[in-house]
């Protein structure tokens, strides 16, 4: 049996505004397998975010324990969780977040320069990122100079070019129109089909929820429910209970 | 592998190039102050030194080993013996142009029912021409040629104190060492325009061989004054003929100019005074203004820093980020500094200003600004070193951010 990709054994996030005591996350406990493409959903302030920071590795438990590949990854220093981010993890955030002074293809491969490759190497794979994102020609170009969903297209080529095992995106559709929201979810079902690499989203867009084959819900900061669909992609009309891991495929 | 991340650097400043000017021309500006000032300085500085020399006539004086470290009235007993022998032994060091003797005496000057006290001294008229300003300084009348004959010069406050004047016949009288009386009538043959008042109302010169006379003292010298060629070390020389004379059987004490020259070092502790003060104050000035400007640039980019780190960089990475921006500056503000410095300079020194006499000068000199190259370095790590002091706190707080906290920053 091989390891999950990503364990969360009762992770527990709270925040303190003054006195008074917030829960971001409370007691988590899911796993996400190699491959997978699942949507943390919720409403706004039900702790998709929180919980996304937490597997990402930017973002510390309170308590519980964060499994990578089966090692715990909770209890890393600072420098061995930003290289595990820079080696395993690929980030696309609800704002492009693209560095403006640099070109499409510099910002993706600004994310191979953080692994100090040779610059041809890195220049290399940032062209075939872009290329795998459908912008190719525009390589030269600068996040000024783009449309909304070019700039979060060579988010997400960034996102791959390092070829992680798993992409953490959150709300990655909110700052789009819903055609270009469209084509950019077809792109990640795309890139989901022939790289087999994992997603995992962050949304409340039906879109995204319609379009992903697990479905976990968080209220308050708990998971309340973990659904897999069917292949077909449908979401079954009855929530399962809510539980500390994966429930099944629905009947 | 660098060179991506300066280029990123640089690329950053361009971003608020408004901001970036302002910043780099405090830079500049503050370099070419660093430059200029230094040069102004050095110009200064030679030509006091020059006027320090000229007045002493020459960078080096051999005094008997009894008057080093007297007063000039106690030390007036204490003559070196045979100051030809002492001249001769020091020309053989090639560094020496000239030994020149130095008689001082002092005692009353009378013209007429009129007297006034004089501090005398006996030269080399020849040889106080071609080491010291004094020729400069010759207001009426004509410097001393004759080196036997006797006749005097004045200086202005002591001529007007006996009503005397060029060509008048004046008596000089003094005490021999022995204690005994001795006057020779001298003509005027110059008054002297002496750029120190207190003295300019005693000063008398005349020439050594009728002061030697006049004392009962041939053959002896007060001082034996060298002049070095241009260039010459003065406190090595002054050793290697302190060594050479004591094994001649001539022991004698060597001070150089810069020994004896107390307002010479009073005035260069003064300019270095102001220089570090000036340099303090730019300093500060580039520090506020970089650092504002980096504190600036981290606020505004503080979802790109936190994107930065969530994607995996370091934060020692990202402060070195923000220190090459700070770098940046400061390497481009002194590369155009040190070309409008040199520019500058160039258009001062040729543009013919004349300046006011240094202290204790008599002329002006034209305007020059020295080209110190030391300077030019100084300012370089001056500007490096202030700009990553500068930089480095805002840094600092970059590379702390919370990644969480600064993705969410609006």
């Amino acid at each position: 049996m091989t390891e999950p990709l990503l364990s969360a054994e009762r992770l527990t996030r709270v925040y303190r505004l003054g006195e008074e005591a917030v829960v971001g996350v409370q007691e988590a406990t899911f796993s996400v397998e190699a491959g997978e493409f699942a949507v943390l959903a919720g409403p706004s302030g039900s702790g998709k975010t929180t919980l996304l920071n937490l597997l990402g590795l930017l973002d510390t438990p309170d308590s519980g324990r964060l499994l990578f590949e089966g090692r715990d990854a909770s209890s890393l220093d600072e420098t061995s969780r930003a290289r595990l981010r820079r080696e395993k993890l690929g980030f696309v955030f609800q704002a492009h977040q693209l560095i403006p002074v640099l070109s499409a293809e510099e910002n993706v491969a600004f994310a191979l320069w953080l692994r100090e490759l040779p610059e041809q190497q890195c220049r290399s794979r940032a062209r075939q990122a872009l290329r795998d994102v459908g912008l190719e020609g525009l390589e030269s170009r600068r996040p000024g100079a783009l449309s909304g969903g070019q700039r979060q297209r060579v988010a997400v080529a960034r996102a791959l070019v390092g070829e992680p095992a798993l992409i953490l995106a959150d709300e990655p559709t909110a700052s789009l129109d819903s055609a270009t929201s469209e084509r950019l979810l077809d792109l990640f079902v795309e890139l989901h089909r022939s790289r087999r690499v994992a997603f995992l989203f962050s949304s409340h867009d039906p879109r995204i929820i319609g379009r992903a084959r697990r479905r976990i819900d968080l209220i308050d900061g708990r998971i309340v429910s973990d659904v897999t669909v069917s292949p077909a992609g449908t979401i079954p009309t009855a929530a399962p209970p809510s539980g500390s891991g994966r429930e099944g495929t629905p009947s | 592998m660098s060179g991506r991340w300066w280029k990123l650097a640089a690329r950053n400043l361009g971003r608020h190039r408004r901001r970036t000017v302002l910043t780099g021309s405090i830079v500049v500006i503050g370099f070419i102050a660093t430059t200029m000032t230094a040069g102004f300085v050095s110009q200064t500085f030679t030509g006091l030194r020059d006027v320090t020399v000229k007045g002493l006539g020459g960078e080096i004086r051999l005094v008997d080993p009894r008057a080093a470290g007297k007063t000039d009235d106690e030390a007036a007993a204490f003559l070196l013996e045979s100051w030809e022998a002492v001249a001769r032994g020091a020309a053989k060091d090639p560094a020496v142009v000239q030994a020149m003797p130095r008689l001082s005496f002092f005692g009353l000057v009378v013209k007429g029912d009129r007297s006034a006290g004089y501090l005398g001294t006996g030269t080399d008229p020849a040889m106080e021409q071609r080491a010291s300003s004094l020729v400069e300084a010759v207001g009426e009348g004509k410097f001393l040629a004759d080196p036997e004959a006797d006749e005097v010069m004045l200086g202005t406050g002591l001529s007007k104190a006996i009503g005397a004047k060029a060509g008048d016949l004046v008596t000089v009288m003094t005490t021999t060492p022995d204690g005994a009386l001795n006057a020779v009538d001298a003509p005027v043959a110059a008054i002297l325009r002496y750029p120190i008042k207190e003295l300019d109302d005693r000063l008398l010169y005349m020439p050594y061989r009728p002061a030697s006379r006049l004392l009962k003292a041939e053959g002896k010298a007060s001082s034996v004054v060298l002049l070095l060629k241009p260039g010459a070390d003065a406190a090595e020389v002054a050793g290697r003929i302190a060594e050479s004379l004591k094994r001649d059987g001539r022991p004698v004490v060597a001070r150089t100019w810069l020994e004896t020259a107390t307002f010479y070092r009073q005035v260069k502790l003064l300019y270095v005074s102001i220089f570090f003060f000036m340099g303090l104050i730019l300093a500060t000035v580039v520090i506020l203004a970089t650092a504002n400007t980096m504190t600036m640039s981290v606020f505004e980019r503080t979802r790109e820093i936190g994107t930065l780190l969530a994607i995996g960089m370091e934060r020692g990475a990202v402060r070195a980020l923000f220190l090459r921006e700070g770098m940046l500056m400061a390497l481009g503000g002194s590369v155009l500094g040190a070309i409008l410095s040199l520019l500058l300079r160039a258009a001062l020194n040729a543009s013919g200003i004349e300046l006011p006499p240094p202290p204790g000068g008599t002329h002006g000199a034209p305007l020059h600004v020295d080209f110190i190259p030391l300077a030019y370095l100084a300012g370089f790590v001056m500007m490096t070193s202030t700009l990553l002091l500068a930089s480095w706190w805002p840094a600092r707080r970059a590379a702390r951010l919370d990644p969480v906290e600064a993705i969410a920053h609006v």
